[in-house]
């Protein structure tokens, strides 16, 4: 009897030895879409490695900064991969919370559109190589070109004064149609909505290492913007990118000046859209300087304290890959980093604006490199609403900004 | 007992005591102790920065905008939804004192709201409160009035964020005085009745100076907790719009959770405490008074 439990003792004890040996991987990723496509990635990926376990941690976006700089920067490995919007590289890579990648043997692959792979090195442009482009999202401009066309405005408007003309238009021609749509909300939508204003009309906040926000231009710039929220909704200093998503899709609107590769698809699918084709999607219009969109790429990145840093590799390979980056596109409206897949006939042939999407995102502008930019933004976003809301005059917010800013840089 | 020694039979009482001394020291003092501290020192471990700027952080908060507007805004609301609450509670704690039909039925309705998760509850509010789509101005333009800008405008935004509170909270406020109500014997208004009370008279004499002690406590509580007022205007306005719905605890938050300057959240941490420590010793005071 007892010979027979240590039996099956040792029976169990094997059984669970051979469970046991999965390599393991976490993930620190993004919910919603880019959720749902990183999930294609890991599903294929343990198909073909039946070994290897990865548990992919959907987060929001509200928090997820915090998450990281909590565990990266206390070594506590909890994640092996981090998911990273690109404002936040430079912190995260000059701390040293990721692993360089070259160390580790990878080579990077010319085939990545060159600024969305310039942001994954430090020191910016061409330094150590710490992560890898994931998402290839860069702000696009949407207008309605039926509207524009019955009006006969200049299609696509090449300076934001063409921008503010057809906003004027239309908004005085066609009842219950909004000229203009932008997230106005504090923070980080409100500085994301404006810096390609800025950038366009030739003024930039912070130029190596200097806080410029305080000229002429980019006074200029934000009188531009408050000049155009006269044609925007009731409220659209709350808005965030769910309401200018449903103001595009409900055909309220003729003009977001920022939309999104993530959402752009639904804009030619019926079951959501009632302007299917009419949307036409070009890179944000320049006025002093050329087109000027802004960068926001995500990147995925290895922690230094990851004990898994091969496995984490071969992932950031194979995810980012040309072959599972199209097929991603073609099945989750992934943003790809690969100009191979963006000019990929297939890939184009379902998404009609993937060459003003590659355009945009071979003139994209990343947004301060620098270690504080999170302050920075924070600071920005607070002083341009209280503009937007005519609480401070655009002159007073931005020298109050910039005194912020200064403050915090030469810390 | 025998093994403790004498010592230990004279001290057993603070023997017993210590496991919970020992848990509040680390959970409660110590932290306490840090955030003082810290708050004398420009800190942020992100970036590696420590030095000593004694009374600086403060000097800084109070020439603050955010701040300033942060520490208006949470004495409004707090003493806004803090009065109402306590109000329609005992309102609806009268009403429930009484027996009527339907009754067992209503009550658990009533305390339903407390039951939600605030995001959720939030995230249901945010849409109800949409100038386009939400029901509210859905209802109004229906019946032929001005749609009403219940988040967006500046004047009435906090107003809106309280209503979700007075909305949540109540039913605490309510289910504090309805105890209270009903630990107050029959006998005593049976005797004021006697000697010819009637009505208002009953309330004025015979409920509200027994009830006293209860109104205090769901004040105390109430106010503790909407001073603290963080996750509604964080997942309702975020702030805004402008400075609006800024509040000191989204203040701390984003010093101290964003950027990562831990002296300055400190610094306004402490304040947040001193500010709640008044309100509370005023209380309980009141509700020593009462019982001495």
């Amino acid at each position: 009897m007892v010979r027979k439990i240590f039996l099956m003792f040792l029976f169990l004890l094997c059984v669970a030895a051979l469970a046991l040996p999965k390599e393991k991987l976490v993930i620190a990723g993004r919910d919603g879409g880019y959720g749902a496509a990183l999930q294609i990635a890991v599903d294929l990926f343990m198909e073909r490695n039946p070994d290897v376990e990865i548990e992919l941690l959907k987060l929001p976006y509200k928090g997820l900064y915090e998450k990281l700089v909590i565990d990266l920067s206390a070594g506590g490995g909890a994640y092996d991969i981090v998911m990273l919007d690109d404002p936040w590289a430079t912190e995260f890579m000059s701390l040293g919370w990721l692993a360089p990648l070259e160390e580790l043997g990878y080579t990077p692959d010319p085939d990545f559109v060159p600024t969305a792979l310039s942001v994954c090195r430090y020191p910016y442009p061409d330094g150590t190589l710490y992560a890898l482009p994931h998402v290839g999202n860069v702000e696009l401009f949407a207008y309605r070109k039926d509207l524009f066309a019955k009006y006969g405005l200049a299609s696509p408007p090449k300076t934001w004064a063409d921008v503010l003309e057809a906003a004027a238009v239309i908004s005085a021609n066609e009842p219950g149609v909004y000229g203009v749509v932008f997230r106005g909300r504090k923070g980080n939508p409100i500085v994301t909505g404006f810096l390609p204003i800025l950038w366009g009309f030739g003024a930039d906040i912070v130029k190596d290492g200097e806080v410029v926000l305080n000229s002429k231009e980019a006074v200029a710039a934000l009188k531009f913007f408050l000049l155009l929220k006269q044609y925007a909704p009731e409220g659209v200093e709350i808005w965030n990118s769910s309401e200018v998503k449903e103001a595009l899709l409900a055909g309220d609107a003729a003009i977001a000046i920022e939309v999104w590769p993530a959402w752009v698809p639904d804009l030619d699918n019926p079951e959501k859209s009632k302007v299917v084709g009419k949307v036409e999607i070009a890179p944000a219009p320049g006025l002093v300087e050329k087109s000027s969109p802004m960068l926001g790429a995500w990147l995925l990145g290895i922690s230094s304290a990851s004990r898994n840093k091969e496995l984490a590799l071969e992932f950031l390979k194979f995810v980012t890959s040309a072959e599972i980056q199209k097929v991603l596109t073609l099945k989750a409206g992934h943003a790809p980093t690969r100009v191979s897949v963006l000019t990929d006939p297939e890939v184009v042939a379902k998404y009609r604006w993937f060459p003003s999407q590659l355009a945009a995102l071979e003139a994209a502008v990343p947004r301060p490199r620098v270690l504080v930019w999170s302050e920075i933004e924070g600071i920005l976003g607070e002083y341009l609403q209280l503009a937007l809301i005519g609480e401070l005059s655009p002159e007073k917010a931005l020298a109050e900004a910039a005194g912020r800013i200064a403050e915090v840089l030469g810390d | 007992m025998r093994a403790l020694g004498r010592w230990g039979r004279r001290h057993a009482n603070l023997l017993f005591l210590l496991p919970a001394l020992i848990l509040i020291v680390f959970l409660t003092v110590y932290p306490l102790v840090r955030v003082f501290y810290l708050s004398l020192y420009r800190y942020n471990p992100i970036r590696r920065i420590e030095r000593f700027v004694g009374l600086g952080n403060y000097r800084r908060l109070f020439a603050d905008r955010f701040f300033l507007t942060g520490l208006r805004n949470t004495f409004l609301f707090s003493v806004g939804a803090t009065l109402i609450e306590v109000l329609l509670g005992l309102g609806l704690a009268l009403l429930f004192n009484a027996k009527f039909r339907g009754r067992k039925l209503l009550l658990p309705l009533v305390i339903f709201p407390m039951m939600f998760s605030t995001m959720v509850i939030c995230a249901i509010w945010r849409s109800m409160y949409h100038y386009d789509y939400g029901i509210f101005n859905y209802a109004l333009r229906t019946a032929g009035f001005q749609p009403v800008k219940w988040l967006i405008s500046q004047d009435l935004a906090l107003w809106s964020v309280m209503l979700v509170d007075i909305w949540q909270w109540t039913p605490m406020a309510f289910l504090i005085l309805l105890a209270g109500l009903q630990s107050i014997p029959g006998e005593l208004y049976e005797a004021a009745r006697v000697d010819g009370a009637t009505g208002a008279r009953l309330f004025r004499h015979v409920t509200l100076p027994l009830l006293r002690n209860h109104i205090f406590l769901a004040l105390l509580l109430r106010s503790i907790d909407t001073f603290k007022i963080f996750d509604k205007v964080y997942a309702l306005t975020g702030g805004g719009p402008g400075t609006a719905t800024e509040t000191i605890s989204f203040y701390i938050y984003r010093e101290g959770f964003r950027y990562f300057n831990m002296g300055r959240a400190s610094a306004a941490a402490v304040v947040m405490f001193l500010a709640v420590s008044v309100v509370s010793f005023i209380y309980i005071r009141q509700v020593w008074r009462g019982e001495g």
